[in-house]
């Protein structure tokens, strides 16, 4: 493996561990530290991406930081949909007990 | 050399010598029968042939020969996934003191290495209903009355599925004259109806939507230990068979693809954890099924080695989730959080965990996963690439960030449960170490796939391709959770495809129960009247007349129409 892919890789995860940390209630006392850290990868992941030589079996893929933008509409596109979802299927925990089947 | 010794029979018969152990000793004797299948399996790999042998043993039934033992590449892989993964579920179920429980659970996983290594479609349904009895029975050990009733229901999918798969086999048999089970002819028009009856036998197993509402109905009402066993074995054994029966088959490929996509709306929704899990599973075996579907080299390397890991990450998850759910006694979101604090080693092997089945780079997911999405990308497949990407996006959402997050970061429940017990990190650490190895070295796991494998999972597209997706992915989370967006969890379940079958179920057992059981009362009382009725007749001295009387005549109608018969073929 390159060495240069396995920083990459360890920052990945370090700043998903961070934002739990970061995110967490009430508030780590380092809280902002890991919030930081988490915000260096994210922009070390779009710097790093204009570096490669994108495959091109579509042709969508060369577009500048596509995966983070995909990544990140498609995150907040689901939590649109399941909330408009929660309408019609969430029941109450006893729904079926109170139904009698 | 003793000769090939079937490692489902070591775990059924040894199942059956636990209620002779007690204290200490049943501990000791527990990790033998897993022990034994995982060291038969690896021997079977070394064999006396150099390479993978084939071998079998071969029963006469009726005129055809049962194949309870073929090894392959593709029956090794997942021979070698289920016994390797048995071992730390067994270590983290040692505290367990149910015989019938430890029991049920390796006949289950036998029955399951027994599907896996049958060579003909006899035996292949042979143990395909222990494995669905047994799993019943591991569901039951729940033991409350949700757990049973979940348990019913989930028996009643199994019979159907068995009934159809049973038909599909019957005919297929009779029309090819061969009981061998290797691919599924389904382009021929003779045996297209037999294929696609055993096709959904198999896919029910697998939990295709909309054939899997029993999976996140059944799974969390068991043990903790028993819904680790349950996310191994009945789904990746139906993978197994679908791998072998219908690698190509496109229909296959767009139901994965489905798959993937329809469980992440539930998973957002979900409350329980352990149901969270189990609608990650479904999507997680639709990755599978895709890849199977695809029918490339490139795409089943991906799709079984995705198995592998997967039984191995799963598990993990389930067993974080299941050590939570027995310190605090309970696994809902609602009632958790901040449990990093007092956990700290069982939320490490939960985020080892999620990050695998997220497909971080240096974990297990990425290097096999990787290989079904670059599959369908090269294949040019454009919608299912997105809609794959889409689906890995909503895992990383559920399994990456909702159940570590809520369970073990999140608002701090003020819960201090105690750190699982030794036995169940001990468990759970095999099983992160195997996630963090196979994600770090996988050329052990790609030398035992069905292809040779040219496929290198750390390039620099690769890899930051998933870094990009993942972590924007989680500011995205960052962004709607800290502005309140992010839906707040709730005491609730949410409606599934078993909605219409639950509801008219329970409106026909309640016709049964009520107006049919009212109607058999009021029906049983008439009868019982007229009984009575007739039994009290002739305590009085004029009925006895009456009787003698009638008896009489009827007697006298009898001899004169005997009489009248006989004159008249007499006469004629």
């Amino acid at each position: 493996m390159d060495p240069i892919l396995a920083v990459l890789a360890l920052l990945g995860i370090v700043g998903y561990v961070s934002l739990f940390l970061g995110t967490a209630e009430p508030r780590h006392r380092h809280g902002d530290l890991f919030l930081t850290i988490v915000a260096f990868s994210l922009i070390v992941m779009v710097i790093a991406g204009l570096f490669i030589d994108w495959p091109v079996e579509f042709s969508w893929q060369d577009t500048t930081a596509f995966y983070a933008i995909f990544g990140f509409s498609a995150f907040t596109f689901l939590i649109y949909a399941a909330k408009v979802l929660r309408l019609w299927l969430s029941k109450e925990e006893d729904y079926y007990e109170k139904k009698g089947v | 050399m003793i000769g090939w010794v079937h490692p489902g029979f070591l775990l059924i018969i040894g199942a059956f010598f636990v209620p002779l152990f007690k204290g200490r000793w049943k501990k000791g004797y527990l990790i033998i029968p897993p022990l034994a299948a995982l060291i038969d399996v690896v021997l079977m790999y070394t064999g006396a042939f150099g390479q993978i042998p084939y071998t079998s043993w071969h029963l006469p039934f009726m005129e055809y020969e049962l194949i309870f033992g073929r090894v392959d590449k593709l029956s090794f892989l997942f021979g070698l996934a289920f016994s390797l993964a048995s071992v730390p579920v067994m270590i983290y179920s040692l505290h367990v003191t149910s015989s019938s429980e430890h029991m049920a659970q390796l006949v289950y996983a036998g029955s399951a290495l027994g599907v896996v290594f049958a060579g003909d479609l006899i035996s292949l349904y042979f143990f395909w209903e222990i494995m669905s009895i047994a799993s019943m029975i591991v569901i039951w050990h729940g033991a409350t009355e949700k757990a049973h009733s979940a348990g019913f229901r989930y028996i009643m999918w199994h019979i159907a599925g068995g009934v159809i798969l049973l038909a599909g086999i019957v005919m297929y048999i009779a029309s090819t004259g061969s009981i061998t089970f290797n691919a599924i002819g389904w382009n021929s028009s003779s045996t297209y109806l037999a294929a696609m009856l055993i096709f959904v036998g198999f896919i029910i197993n697998a939990g295709v939507p909309p054939l899997h509402a029993w999976l996140p109905d059944a799974y969390p009402e068991s043990t903790v230990t028993g819904s680790v066993y349950l996310s191994i074995f009945t789904t990746k054994s139906a993978v197994y068979v679908l791998a072998r029966g219908f690698a190509g088959f496109g229909p296959l490929m767009w139901l994965g693809a489905l798959m993937t996509v329809y469980p992440i709306f539930y998973a957002v929704l979900e409350n329980n954890l352990r149901r969270v899990l189990s609608y990650s599973l479904i999507n997680q075996v639709g990755f599978m099924l895709c890849g199977i579907g695809m029918g490339t080299a490139l795409s089943l390397n991906g799709a079984t080695s995705h198995a592998f890991a997967h039984i191995i990450y799963k598990s993990l998850l389930f067993m974080s989730v299941g050590s939570v759910l027995f310190r605090t006694g309970t696994a809902k979101i609602t009632d958790l959080g901040g449990l990093y604090k007092s956990m700290p080693l069982t939320c490490a092997f939960c985020l080892i965990g999620a990050a695998s089945i997220s497909a971080f780079p240096l974990f297990s997911g990425f290097v096999t996963k990787a290989m079904v999405v670059q599959a369908s990308a090269l294949g040019g497949l454009a919608l299912v690439y997105v809609l794959l990407q889409l689906a890995s996006a909503g895992v990383f959402e559920h399994a990456g960030i909702k159940v570590p997050f809520f369970t073990f970061f999140g608002h701090d429940s003020g819960l201090r449960p105690k750190e699982a017990p030794a036995n169940m990190l001990l468990g759970m650490g095999i099983m992160a170490f195997l996630c963090i190895f196979i994600g770090l070295y996988p050329q052990p796991l790609y030398q035992i796939l069905p292809y040779p494998v040219d496929f290198e999972a750390y390039t620099a597209p690769h890899v930051v391709e998933s870094l990009q997706l993942l972590l924007f992915a989680s500011f995205a989370f960052f962004l709607l959770f800290t502005s309140g967006i992010y839906p707040p969890e709730r005491r609730t379940i949410s409606l599934d495809t078993d909605w219409p079958l639950r509801i008219i179920g329970g409106k026909f057992m309640w016709f049964l129960r009520e107006p049919m059981t009212g109607f058999a009362a009021w029906m049983d009382g008439g009868i019982k009247r007229i009984a009575s009725d007739f039994t009290a007749f002739g305590e009085e001295k004029e009925e006895r007349i009456f009787i003698g009387i009638s008896v009489m005549l009827a007697l006298l109608f009898l001899a004169l129409y005997l009489i009248i018969e006989i004159l008249y073929r007499w006469i004629f």
